[in-house]
């Protein structure tokens, strides 16, 4: 692999690197509690008057009124827990009823074959939510590799997302410990949406 | 064909405008920022080139005259 194959900013079109952005936003939101600096930045979000500009501008009001300490809680309440928490953000889990099951088998093998592969820090399974919204943002980026291209960015989606993240999101919008993370839910939701119908208008 | 393609990119670049995804901008580079969980990984039968073995220092070290 040559240095000089450099992949120049340009091939990645305006439209898909705000789909990234997106991607890394629900990504933070979900990998961790949401902390001061996250929350400082979220609430500064503007959303037009799309269900979409809607979502975004809820979770900016959350986030401007949200402590850190209540936002950990609930992050806490929702997926850590006293050995799990109210939901389990996991692919395998929501496709099979099990951790560890065949969709991180499979997750594995095309992270393998597209040069991904899981931070040394990271403990959990590599399909949970927050990861897999890296990788997409990755992906479309190519912060992996090569950018990947539409098709092949719709594979991924719909081997490892499409089937399971809406509902996942669904379940977090109505989760009985959220409320700042509600609104992440209703966003994580609309855009599963959203890109679900952009991808039909792939060439 | 190309015209099609095009035309399907134009379709494509529209609807994500229109949902909405336009606001997303604010926090761009910054939702970045967190601590990656993935990290890129050179696939098997690749090497990231030339690379200064033991092997390799030790020809150096005897082609010195």
């Amino acid at each position: 692999m040559l240095a000089a194959e450099v992949v120049s900013e340009d091939t990645v079109l305006p439209e898909d690197r705000l789909r990234a952005h997106q991607y890394q936003l629900l990504a933070r939101f979900l990998a961790a509690p949401a902390e001061a600096e996250l929350l400082r930045l979220a609430s500064g979000l503007a959303g037009d008057d799309t269900e979409f500009g809607r979502a975004l501008a809820e979770l900016a009001g959350r986030a401007g009124q949200v402590t850190p300490e209540a936002a950990s809680r609930e992050y806490h309440d929702l997926f850590i827990g006293i050995g799990r928490g109210e939901l389990l953000p996991y692919a395998s889990y929501y496709r099979t009823g099990f951790l560890n099951e065949k969709p991180l088998a499979k997750l594995r093998g095309d992270m393998a074959r597209l040069g991904m592969a899981r931070a040394d820090t990271v403990k959990e399974p590599e399909d949970h939510i927050a990861a897999l919204c890296e990788m997409m943002a990755g992906l479309i980026t190519g912060a992996f590799g090569a950018p990947l291209d539409l098709t092949a960015q719709r594979a991924f989606f719909e081997r490892h997302l499409a089937s399971w993240a809406p509902l996942f999101f669904e379940d977090l919008e109505k989760a009985r410990s959220a409320w700042l993370y509600a609104a992440v839910g209703t966003l994580g939701r609309v855009f599963m949406g959203i890109e679900k119908t952009a991808f039909t208008m792939e060439t | 064909m190309k015209k099609e393609q095009e035309a399907t990119a134009a379709r494509r670049r529209d609807f994500l405008k229109l949902a909405g995804l336009g606001s997303v901008t604010a926090v761009a580079g910054a939702a970045a920022a967190a601590v990656p969980a993935v990290a890129k990984e050179e696939p098997p039968g690749h090497t990231a080139g030339y690379r200064e073995t033991v092997h390799v220092k030790k020809v150096y070290e005897l082609a010195r005259f």
